[in-house]
């Protein structure tokens, strides 16, 4: 898998580490669906949980909004008139870390991987329910918070900051800042923190995206994939994020290095 | 009444297959050219043979016939007995004079004078004759030639060359034999060869019937099957298509249900949440609303899941620890034992299908046997077993394929207001095992219940 886009480095970062939700303020979501029962069924459940919804009813007009208005959350239907979900996903994803969730028509594999492929953070499957959507905003929005006490950890030649959002990759003589999505992030962290030993896929699902476990290692998968794709020399011969057959994924330690 | 009278065909043509009819055909062709072949040639052989005999007897009685003559000529001598004997002499040719109306014969005892009286007459009146008669039940020449005051009369027996034709008859006979079990072997083989394309079609109607839809003919060169292969081809397209959509309208039908249902689920949702500011009676309302847009939600997420291509993509197989997925489903339900015996090996599946397995399990024990009370996971002969034991009232034997059917209720009507299953759970657990080579049964849990087994095989590695 080459063709994962990667983001250009240099892209401006409009959410950088946390976005603009001011402590105590309501989480703002755009839900973004053709389909005006649903969006209106969607923003009163949605209000009701406690966000702060806005709507739109095609890529085009999400992205208007989005310039004017920024959000903490956007809840993308793939199926959109004019430009498709996937376009619309690769386009803010282009843009920054905004956190995307994609709807899907269905939980089939194509689907999902190529949503997530094109940047989305996170998918729900039609019907939508409000409840189940919020408690994935909710994870999703404090993703950027790694519980961890430590100011710095290392990866190889990774450096990770938690506290910053920062990572840094010393190579090649260079120093040089990887943009990660907070997904990304989180996920380094957490392989970080585990210092070198296992991190099962479980666990993962569970401290990444707040799952209780679903079966659907995709979601991982795809966000390993492309975290490799940032960080690592040559994403197809990992030595970074090192998969364990069977059971999860580790950091490299230094003695991998050696050995 | 109109009564269907079945086709009249031969009795060859019913009953013996297409190769055997043509075999048979070719054979009795084959036997009918060689057989004319025979007949002439018979014909032809025997008359030359005949007219070379009659022709040697002629010439034979003529030379005899002119030794009598000089010997009846000869004043001398006045009766030719002596001569008679001689001419006989022994052989099979019998030799008779006849000389004012008295015979001398000699020679095996022909009854000469009852030789036919035109034959004797065309002689006596001074013209050679010959004729072939059957005298004493044996085929003969009789040659009759005018002497010196009477008839010279030899008759030959013809018996020797009767053998020789059916020497000949026999040759030919055995040769039209040879030449129909050859058409025989040639009409099969050419029967066979020729049928290959219909065998091909055979086998592929039956690959078809089998259920597998992907059947098709390979394309044909030869411009009499070209047709047939087209045809038939495009049959099976068009059933498969027919199968297909027939087997997408449930999913195409819940896909298209879920865009209302997420508007449903919504808007329930907010009436829940404000339940306590409603009237007994509307709350009522909403409680039925709720748990009903509930059991329509899984319904459609389910009919979805059973309309789906039942093949497991390939990059959905993971290897999976089966106690793991169980320890996982049974995780916040009370009052369920997890047993597990020695260790069972992993299997190579999809998680997320076994997931739903045992959930589906777990949801069927508490929907119709009051709970699941214990999970047993064991190895089984090629993989791993699950066992799922409820202490219900069981499923009796006659039902327990049944109750794997698509809304099946197990045959206990009345129940379906209290169960608040969908109807598709154990439909869905038949099928994802199926798609894994695994295998399901129902037993009698040794808790009084139902016990369902489910094996899944181990897969390869």
């Amino acid at each position: 898998m080459t063709s994962i886009p990667r983001p250009a480095r240099s892209a401006p970062v409009r959410c950088a580490a946390g976005g603009t939700t001011a402590p105590g303020a309501r989480t703002r979501v755009l839900v973004v669906d053709d389909d005006g029962r649903i969006r209106q069924a969607l923003s009163l459940a949605l209000d009701d949980e406690g966000f702060a919804v806005s709507t739109a009813s095609s890529g085009e007009e999400a992205m208007t909004l989005l310039a004017r208005d920024p959000v903490d959350t956007v809840l993308l239907d793939l199926m959109l008139p004019g430009t498709d979900g996937l376009t619309v996903c690769r386009r803010l994803r282009a843009r920054g870390d905004l956190p995307i969730i994609i709807v899907t028509a269905r939980s089939e594999s194509a689907e999902v991987i190529a949503g997530l492929e094109a940047g989305a953070d996170d998918y729900v499957s039609k019907p939508v329910v409000a409840g189940e959507l919020a408690a994935r905003i909710r994870a999703l929005v404090r993703r950027r918070r790694p519980d961890t006490a430590a100011a710095t950890l290392t990866i190889g030649d990774v450096e990770v900051r938690p506290d910053e959002g920062v990572v840094r990759c010393h190579r090649d003589g260079g120093t040089a800042d990887v943009h990660l999505t907070r997904t990304e992030f989180r996920l380094l962290v957490e392989l970080a923190v585990a210092g070198g030993k296992v991190v099962t896929r479980e666990d993962l699902l569970r401290r990444v995206w707040d799952y209780d476990y679903l079966g659907d290692t995709r979601l991982l998968d795809v966000h390993i994939r492309r975290l490799r794709c940032k960080i690592e020399r040559d994403p197809d011969h990992p030595a970074l994020v090192l998969t364990v057959r069977g059971s999860g994924y580790r950091a490299a330690v230094r003695a991998d290095a050696d050995g | 009444m109109p009564t269907v009278s079945p086709r009249r065909a031969g009795l060859l043509q019913r009953q013996l297959p297409m190769t055997w009819r043509v075999a048979i055909a070719f054979a009795a062709m084959s036997m009918a050219i060689t057989g004319l072949l025979a007949v002439v040639t018979w014909h032809l052989a025997s008359s030359y043979l005949l007219s070379r005999r009659e022709q040697g007897a002629t010439t034979q009685a003529a030379v005899d016939a002119h030794l009598v003559q000089e010997v009846l000529r000869d004043p001398r001598r006045n009766w030719p007995v002596d001569l008679i004997q001689g001419l006989a002499g022994g052989g099979d040719v019998t030799v008779a004079l006849r000389r004012q109306g008295t015979w001398t014969v000699s020679g095996p005892a022909q009854d000469v004078p009852a030789l036919p009286a035109e034959l004797l007459a065309l002689a006596g009146s001074g013209t050679p004759a010959r004729q072939r008669v059957v005298a004493a039940g044996q085929p003969v020449l009789a040659v009759a030639l005018p002497v010196e005051g009477g008839v010279y009369v030899e008759v030959a027996p013809l018996s020797g060359l009767d053998s020789s034709l059916r020497f000949l008859s026999a040759v030919l006979a055995a040769g039209v034999g040879v030449s129909g079990l050859l058409g025989l072997g040639l009409g099969s083989w050419a029967g066979r060869r020729a049928l290959r394309p219909l065998t091909e079609l055979r086998d592929a109607a039956a690959r078809m019937a089998a259920g597998d839809l992907d059947a098709r003919l390979p394309e044909q060169d030869d411009a009499d099957l070209a047709p047939l292969a087209a045809t038939f081809n495009r049959t099976a397209d068009d059933l498969q298509w027919r199968v297909q959509r027939d087997a997408r309208f449930a999913g195409d039908v819940s896909h298209e249900l879920r865009s209302p249902l997420t508007t449903l689920v919504n808007a329930v949702a907010i009436l829940r949440r404000r339940r306590d500011e409603l009237t007994p009676t509307a709350q009522q309302a909403v409680d039925l609303l709720d748990a009903d847009v509930h059991r329509f939600r899984t319904m459609v997420s389910d009919l979805l899941e059973i309309s789906r291509d039942e093949r497991i993509d390939e990059s959905d197989l993971e290897e999976c620890d089966m106690v793991d997925v169980v320890t996982h489903a049974v995780g916040a339900r009370p009052g369920i034992v997890v047993d597990v015996a020695t260790t069972p090996p992993k299997v190579l599946a999809d998680r997320r299908r076994l997931d739903r397995v045992v959930e589906n399990l777990l949801d069927n024990a508490a929907h119709h046997g009051g709970g699941a009370v214990r999970v047993g996971v064991s190895p089984s002969s090629d993989g791993v077993r699950v066992e799922v034991d409820d202490a219900g009232p069981g499923i009796p034997v006659e039902l327990r394929k049944e109750v794997f059917e698509r809304f099946s209720r197990g045959g206990i009507a009345g129940r379906r207001e209290d169960t608040g299953g969908t109807g598709l759970g154990l439909a869905l657990v038949a099928r994802h095992v199926r798609a894994h080579h695994g295998r399901v049964r129902i037993e009698e849990s040794p808790f009084g219940g139902a016990r369902v087994v489910v094996e899944i095989p181990r897969g390869t590695t």
